[in-house]
C-alpha cells in the first residue's frame, strides 16, 4: 500500500486521502470553531454580568453592535447562546476528538495503512467544509443566524415561531450536512477498526483510545439518522409548509406534534453526549497508563465498562423530558436506566485510580490535563444524579444548574480531553515538542477559572437562575445573585484569554518547536514505533502483535520501561 | 486611623469571601409550599453523596499522585489489575455506588411522585385554575359559580396576574397558544412545560401569603426573558373579594379585544375566547 508517487499539492494537502492529512485538517477546522465558539461565550457572559450595557471594545463591540451602539439586543442574543451551543458541539468538539483524532490515531494505532475507504474519509471532510460555510453564510444574513437554541424545538425553530429571517434554515441544512459528514466517519471508522487490524491485533488488544472512538462511531452510525430524519421534517417544515412539529394555535391542520421532535431529538441527543465523551475516557486511560508506567488497571472491565455506558445510552433519552407531560411511567423507567449509567462510570473510575496505584507518576502536560479529566468529569458525572432524579429535575431542569452540568461533562471533560491528546500527540503530527511550561501553564490558567465558572453556574441554578435569559436582572429572586453572574464572567474572560497561551504554543511549537524523537513518552502503543515523516501507506511492512497495549514496567524487558505492542517479549 | 485600616481589611475579606465560590452564599429561593421541602431533601442527600464520593476519589488521586510521583530509585508496579480478586473489587465498587446512592435517590423520589407530586388532590376545596401561555405572557382563567371552565361566567384576571387562596390545594392544567413555554415558580419548586397539542397538569398548595414570581423556562423567543408572571397568594378572604372583583361586567368583549395588544412584542394575537379544551378530571 505504500505508494510512493509523486503528488501534486492539491492531491496532497487539500483533497488528500491520506488519513494522517485528513486529521490535520480537522484540527485545524476544530480549532478555528472553537476559537470562534468560544468567543461567543465571552459575549453571551457579559451580557448576563452586565445587561444591556456596551460591550466593550477589547470584545469588539463598537464592531459587532454597530447598530446598537455596543449594546446586544434579545434577538442577537438569542443568536449568540444558539451558535455557540451548535458551533461548540457539532463544530468544535465533534472535529477535534472524533475527526482530528479518530483519523489520526485509529489506522496507526491499529497498523493499518490507512482508513478502509479514504476517498469517504476525505468527502467526509468536504462535506464538513460544506456545512461550516452554510452555517457561516447564516451570518451574512440581514436578520442573523438561527434563535432558537441548540436543540431548536418547534414550534418557536417552525416558521410560525416568530423568528425572523432564513438563518434558522440554513442552521437545519448546516446541520443536516455535518450529520451527513460524521455518519460517513462513523462507518469509514467501524470497518476500519473491524478489517484492517494488523495480525495479533485483537480487540482485547486494541489501546482504549480506539475503543472508545469505535463504540463512539457506533453510536454515531445510530444515531446521527436520526436526527437527520428529524431535520430534514423540520426543514420541510420550514420550506415547504408541512406541519409535522407544528400543534396548537397556530396549526392549521391537525396532527403534527412538538413533542415528537423532542423525543427524536434527544433519542440522539443523549448518545451524543456519550459519541463526545467516549473517545475522551478512552484517551485518558491510555494516558493514564503511559505516564504512570503501568498497564492500565482493568483493561478488559474498563473495555467492558465503555461498551455498557455506550448501550445504556440508547436508552435514557426521556431524562431530558421530565417536565414535557411525558407519560409517568415513562419517567421512571428513563430514570432507573439513567441512574444505571452510575454503575459502569464508577467501575472505570475505580480503574483509574488502579492505574495510578503504585505508579510511577510523571507530570507532563499530556498527563496533568488527562488528571484533570477525573476532576472535571467527576463533578459532572455526578451532578447528573440530580438531574437524573425527576423530582430533583421539577426544580432544576431549565436553570444554569444543567448549564454548568454540561459544561462539565461537555466542554470541559471532552475539551481537556482534547488538550490532552493534542499535547501527547503533537509529536507525532508535526515532528516538534510542545513547549512544556507553556503546556502547563495554560493547564493551571484554564483549570482554575474553568471550574470557577461551570461550578458557579451550577449554584445559580441552584438559586433558581433559569437558562437562556436575555436580562436575569429582571427578577427579583436573581437580583442577589447578579454579583456572582459578574464574577464568572471575569474569570471567563481569564479562562478565554489563557487559550491565547495554547495558540501560541501550538504555532510557535509547530514552526520553530524542538525536534522529537520518534518515541517521546515512552509509549507502547503502535503509532509510536513509527520514524517521522510518516509516509502515505503508514507502515512499510504491516506489524505483528504481541502484547497488549499497556505493557510498562515489565519486568522482563531489561533497559527500558516500556516495550512495544509489536516487540515479542523474550522470557 | 486604625479604624479605617480595620474597616479596609474587612471589605477586603469580604470581597476574598465573595470571590471564591458562590455557594456558601447562595441558597434557593425561599420554599413556601407544601411539597417543595422533598424536592430540597433529595438535592441535599444527592449533595452528600456525590461529595462524598467524589471527596474519596480526589483524596485518593493527590495521595496517589504524591506517593507514587515519578523519582529516582521509584519503579511502578507491573500488574494489570486483572485478576479475579481486582475485577470483583471493582464490581464491588460499581454495586457500592448504586446501592448508596441510586436506590436511596431513586425510593425518595418515587415516594415523593406517589405520595405528592403525581398525587393530584380531589374534592371540594380544590382550586382549579387553567393556564394558557403565549409568547410573551401568561393568560389564567378561573371557572367561575357554575364550577365549569368555556362558560360565560369565567373569571378572567388581567395578564401575568394570578392569584391563590393559602392553605388550599391548587390544581394547574396548562395548554400554550403558540410555541413551548414552561410555567416555572421557583419558590414553590415547580415547573411545568406547556407543550402546544398537549394539556398539562400539576398542583401545589402555599403555605404563606405573599407576592411570588413567575417565570417561563422554556425558551419562547425574544422577549422570553421578560414573560414574567406574578402569583399571589392570599387570605381565603382576600382570595374570595379578588375572584369578586373579577365577576363579569356587562361588555366582557373589551376584555378578550384588548389581549396581546398592549404588548408590543407579542407575535401573535393570543388566544380566542374559547380555549378549545376541556377541563380533564384526573382519576
Amino acid at each position: 500500500m505504500s505508494e510512493h508517487h509523486e503528488q501534486s499539492f492539491w492531491s496532497k494537502y487539500i483533497f488528500s486521502l491520506d488519513h494522517k492529512v485528513i486529521g490535520k485538517q480537522f484540527l485545524w477546522l476544530g480549532l478555528f470553531f472553537v476559537l470562534f465558539g468560544g468567543f461567543q461565550a465571552l459575549l453571551i457572559r457579559w451580557q448576563l454580568a452586565y445587561p444591556e450595557q456596551p460591550v466593550p471594545w477589547w470584545l469588539l463591540g463598537d464592531i459587532l453592535f454597530s447598530g446598537t451602539g455596543g449594546i446586544i439586543d434579545p434577538d442577537k442574543y438569542n443568536a449568540l447562546f444558539t451558535m455557540h451551543g451548535t458551533i461548540m458541539i457539532f463544530w468544535a468538539i465533534t472535529p477535534l476528538l472524533i475527526g482530528a483524532f479518530g483519523n489520526f490515531v485509529i489506522p496507526l494505532q491499529i497498523g493499518a495503512p490507512d482508513m478502509a475507504f479514504p476517498k469517504l474519509n476525505m468527502i467526509s471532510f468536504w462535506t464538513m467544509v460544506l456545512a461550516s460555510l452554510v452555517l457561516l453564510a447564516s451570518y451574512l444574513l440581514p436578520d442573523g443566524t438561527a434563535a432558537g437554541g441548540w436543540t431548536s424545538y418547534p414550534p418557536l425553530s417552525s416558521p410560525v415561531g416568530g423568528i425572523a429571517g432564513e438563518g434558522q434554515t440554513l442552521w437545519t441544512i448546516a446541520l443536516t450536512l455535518a450529520g451527513t459528514s460524521s455518519m460517513m466517519g462513523a462507518i469509514n471508522y467501524i470497518i476500519t477498526v473491524v478489517r484492517l487490524r494488523a495480525p495479533g491485533m485483537t480487540y482485547f488488544r486494541m489501546p482504549l483510545t480506539v475503543w472508545g472512538l469505535w463504540l463512539t462511531s457506533i453510536l454515531n452510525a445510530i444515531f446521527v439518522p436520526v436526527i437527520a430524519a428529524g431535520l430534514i421534517l423540520l426543514l420541510m417544515d420550514r420550506t415547504i409548509g408541512t406541519q409535522f412539529f407544528i400543534s396548537g394555535g397556530l396549526a392549521t391542520v391537525d396532527g403534527g406534534d412538538p413533542l415528537l421532535y423532542q423525543h427524536v431529538f434527544w433519542i440522539f441527543g443523549h448518545p451524543e453526549v456519550y459519541i463526545l465523551i467516549l473517545p475522551a475516557w478512552g484517551i485518558v486511560s491510555d494516558l493514564l497508563s503511559v505516564f504512570s508506567r503501568k498497564p492500565a488497571f482493568g483493561y478488559k472491565v474498563t473495555a467492558i465498562a465503555m461498551t455498557t455506558v455506550a448501550s445504556l445510552s440508547m436508552l435514557v433519552w426521556g431524562h431530558h423530558m421530565y417536565t414535557t407531560g411525558m407519560s409517568p411511567l415513562l419517567g421512571k423507567s428513563f430514570m432507573f436506566l439513567t441512574l444505571l449509567i452510575s454503575i459502569p462510570s464508577a467501575m472505570f473510575f475505580f480503574n483509574w485510580l488502579g492505574t495510578l496505584w503504585k505508579g510511577s507518576i510523571k507530570f507532563d502536560t499530556p498527563m496533568l490535563f488527562a488528571m484533570s479529566v477525573m476532576w472535571v468529569f467527576g463533578i459532572g458525572g455526578l451532578t447528573g444524579l440530580y438531574n437524573a432524579t425527576i423530582t430533583a429535575d421539577i426544580y432544576l431542569h431549565d436553570t444554569m444548574f444543567v448549564v454548568g452540568h454540561f459544561h462539565y461533562t461537555m466542554a470541559a471533560s471532552v475539551l481537556f480531553g482534547s488538550f490532552a491528546a493534542i499535547y501527547f500527540w503533537f509529536p507525532k503530527m508535526f515532528e516538534r515538542k510542545m513547549n512544556p511550561f507553556l503546556g502547563k501553564l495554560h493547564f493551571w490558567v484554564s483549570f482554575i477559572p474553568l471550574n470557577y465558572v461551570f461550578f458557579n453556574m451550577m449554584v445559580l441554578g441552584y438559586g433558581g437562575h433559569h437558562r437562556r435569559i436575555y436580562d436575569p436582572s429582571n427578577y427579583d429572586f436573581i437580583k442577589p445573585m447578579m454579583w456572582l453572574n459578574e464574577y464568572i464572567t471575569w474569570f471567563a474572560i481569564a479562562l478565554g484569554l489563557a487559550q491565547l497561551i495554547f495558540v501560541y504554543n501550538f504555532i510557535h511549537s509547530m514552526i520553530k518547536g524542538e525536534k522529537a524523537e520518534a518515541n517521546p513518552w515512552g509509549a507502547a502503543t503502535l503509532e509510536w514505533i513509527l520514524e517521522a515523516p510518516i509516509p502515505h501507506g503508514n507502515f512499510e511492512t504491516v506489524p505483528t502483535i504481541y502484547n497488549g497495549p499497556h505493557e510498562y514496567s515489565n519486568p522482563k524487558v531489561k533497559d527500558r520501561d516500556w516495550i512495544s505492542q509489536s516487540e515479542p517479549i523474550s522470557s | 486611623m486604625m479604624n479605617q485600616i480595620t474597616l479596609w481589611i474587612k471589605k477586603q475579606v469580604h470581597l476574598f469571601k465573595k470571590a471564591s465560590w458562590g455557594l456558601w452564599f447562595i441558597d434557593p429561593p425561599k420554599d413556601v409550599s407544601l411539597d417543595g421541602y422533598r424536592i430540597d431533601k433529595v438535592i441535599q442527600y444527592t449533595d452528600l453523596v456525590i461529595t462524598i464520593y467524589f471527596g474519596i476519589v480526589i483524596l485518593a488521586m493527590l495521595y496517589f499522585v504524591v506517593k507514587y510521583r515519578a523519582r529516582p530509585g521509584h519503579k511502578a508496579d507491573y500488574d494489570h489489575g486483572n485478576s479475579k480478586k481486582h475485577v470483583m473489587a471493582t464490581l464491588a465498587v460499581g454495586l457500592l455506588v448504586f446501592f448508596s446512592v441510586d436506590t436511596v435517590i431513586e425510593t425518595m423520589s418515587f415516594r415523593d411522585l406517589k405520595e405528592a407530586f403525581w398525587n393530584f388532590p380531589k374534592g371540594e376545596n380544590v382550586v382549579r385554575v387553567e393556564v394558557m401561555p403565549q409568547q410573551f405572557a401568561w393568560n389564567f382563567r378561573y371557572p367561575g359559580a357554575d364550577g365549569k371552565f368555556n362558560t360565560d361566567d369565567d373569571l378572567i384576571p388581567a395578564q401575568n396576574q394570578m392569584h391563590v387562596p393559602v392553605g388550599k390545594p391548587i390544581v394547574i392544567q396548562i395548554a400554550p397558544w403558540d410555541v413551548i413555554h414552561s410555567f416555572y415558580i421557583p419558590n414553590f419548586r415547580v415547573k411545568q412545560d406547556a407543550t402546544p397539542g398537549m394539556v398539562n397538569a400539576m398542583w401545589f398548595q402555599a403555605l404563606e401569603t405573599g407576592e411570588f414570581e413567575i417565570a417561563c423556562a422554556e425558551l419562547c423567543g425574544n422577549s422570553h426573558y421578560k414573560m414574567k408572571g406574578y402569583l399571589t397568594v392570599d387570605s381565603q378572604e382576600d382570595y374570595e373579594n379578588w375572584l369578586l372583583s373579577l365577576a363579569p361586567e356587562d361588555d366582557e368583549e373589551d376584555e378578550w379585544d384588548d389581549w396581546g395588544d398592549d404588548e408590543e412584542t407579542a407575535a401573535s394575537d393570543g388566544p380566542p375566547a374559547d380555549w378549545g379544551w376541556a377541563w380533564k378530571e384526573i382519576k
